[in-house]
């Protein structure tokens, strides 16, 4: 019994220890890791607008873009008019977080880029390349994106599914369409009052 | 104090076993899953030993202190516990002050708890000596890791891209080997690595 209560009060001790130990280095580093991963998105909105050559990622973005939010959802806008917004959602192994950038018709995609992912690596995991994501731009998410797996993805709204990633283009397709139908309903009324003021 | 009676004490024993006789990866072959996968980049290689490094001294440390009070029956999950703290340290410090090494090593960082020189240095050593000669044995041992992680990550960082720290050493013509790069030559560069070492320490296991 006394064996059991000692093994009790270490276990206490070690778990309150441990907990107090991590909690304080997650206060101390919260606040910079916040900043990295802000970074991070801003950099990828950048090279959206063509802006690559700059030393302080944060002046830059602030002196370049403008940034509206509007029911809980955020845009940011370029000098030319190109907004973007960050989607997200579910893959197939794990969730998927990017930016996209629309021209300033908020239909035709001009850029995308993927944060995050946890696919299989080459094969959902195409999903965050470059030459994959460039098969995007140009096409448009007006009335709706389809990710095609025929050979033809020739149409405006088509793109070309990934090979060997048919469920991550899915659920990649699904959760752009789904972020743009939400972003649009706030984009359309925001430019409503835009232009009743 | 002159080398032939520095031979005898134990700080010298101590580190002599974790840096070359008892060496984690070349002799003991442990922790062979991190060394292969980091080391295609001098860079990765460096940010690896330095991180298990500080695992292995803190978490041997802690461990050290308390073995006096670690109940028999718990002693494994207090490892753990321990082991797995300091790894979360150094992971919160890569994301926030090294982020770009955090991006590279992805999720071997976190794999550092599995790497069973830590374990196997808290039990075999930390748990049964003083807190002096434990500080010596971690940092020796992840010495020791860490100089064959960087020397496996300088030949396959060079043939595989041409580049120490990337900086280019291969002349312009050179063709990069991209098996140096993937896993397979992490494999042949360590290989190659143990048998010299162990040819030059005429290191033999008995059948």
């Amino acid at each position: 019994m006394k064996d059991y209560l000692k093994m009790v009060i270490f276990v206490l001790i070690l778990g309150v220890t441990t907990a107090t130990v991590l909690t304080g280095m997650d206060a101390l580093t919260r606040e910079r890791i916040e900043e990295n991963q802000l970074i991070v998105l801003q950099d990828a909105i950048l090279e959206a607008s063509g802006i690559t050559d700059y030393d302080d990622t944060i002046s830059t973005f602030e002196a370049n873009l403008e940034v509206i939010e509007a029911e809980g959802k955020t845009f940011y806008i370029d000098g030319e008019g190109r907004v973007s917004y960050t989607f997200e959602g579910l893959g197939v192994w794990g969730p998927i977080f990017g930016v996209i950038t629309l021209e300033a018709d908020f239909e035709t995609i001009a850029w995308i880029t993927v944060i995050d992912q946890e696919e299989t690596p080459g094969l959902g995991g195409v999903v965050e390349e470059r030459t994959y994501l460039d098969n995007y731009v140009g096409t448009s998410m007006y009335p709706e994106l389809r990710v095609s797996r025929t050979a033809d993805a020739d149409d405006i709204n088509e793109v070309d599914a990934i090979a060997g990633g048919t469920r991550t283009s899915e659920r990649f397709e699904a959760m752009l369409n789904e972020a743009y139908q939400a972003h649009r309903d706030v984009w359309l009324t925001l430019q409503e009052s835009a232009g009743d003021a | 104090m002159n080398f032939i009676r520095m031979k005898y004490t134990k700080w010298f024993n101590i580190s002599k076993d974790g840096l070359s006789k008892n060496n984690p990866i070349m002799i003991a072959v442990l922790g062979i899953c991190s060394a292969l996968a980091i080391t295609n980049q001098v860079e990765n290689a460096l940010a690896m030993g330095a991180g298990v490094t500080f695992v292995i001294v803190g978490s041997s440390a802690v461990i050290s202190i308390i073995r006096n009070f670690i109940p028999a029956r718990l002693r494994m999950v207090t490892y753990m516990v321990v082991i797995s703290s300091f790894v979360i340290l150094v992971q919160m410090f890569l994301e926030a002050y090294f982020p770009f090494i955090f991006a590279a090593l992805g999720p071997y960082l976190g794999l550092i708890i599995t790497n069973c020189i830590v374990m196997g240095r808290a039990e075999a050593f930390a748990s049964k000596n003083p807190i002096r000669y434990t500080l010596v044995d971690g940092l020796a041992n992840g010495l020791g890791y860490t100089y064959v992680l960087v020397l496996i990550s300088i030949v396959r960082e060079a043939l595989a891209f041409g580049t120490i720290l990337n900086i280019r050493v291969m002349p312009e013509a050179w063709t990069d080997w991209v098996v140096m790069a993937i896993a397979p030559g992490g494999f042949f560069v360590l290989g190659a690595i143990i048998w010299i070492f162990r040819e030059l320490t005429n290191n033999y296991e008995n059948a």
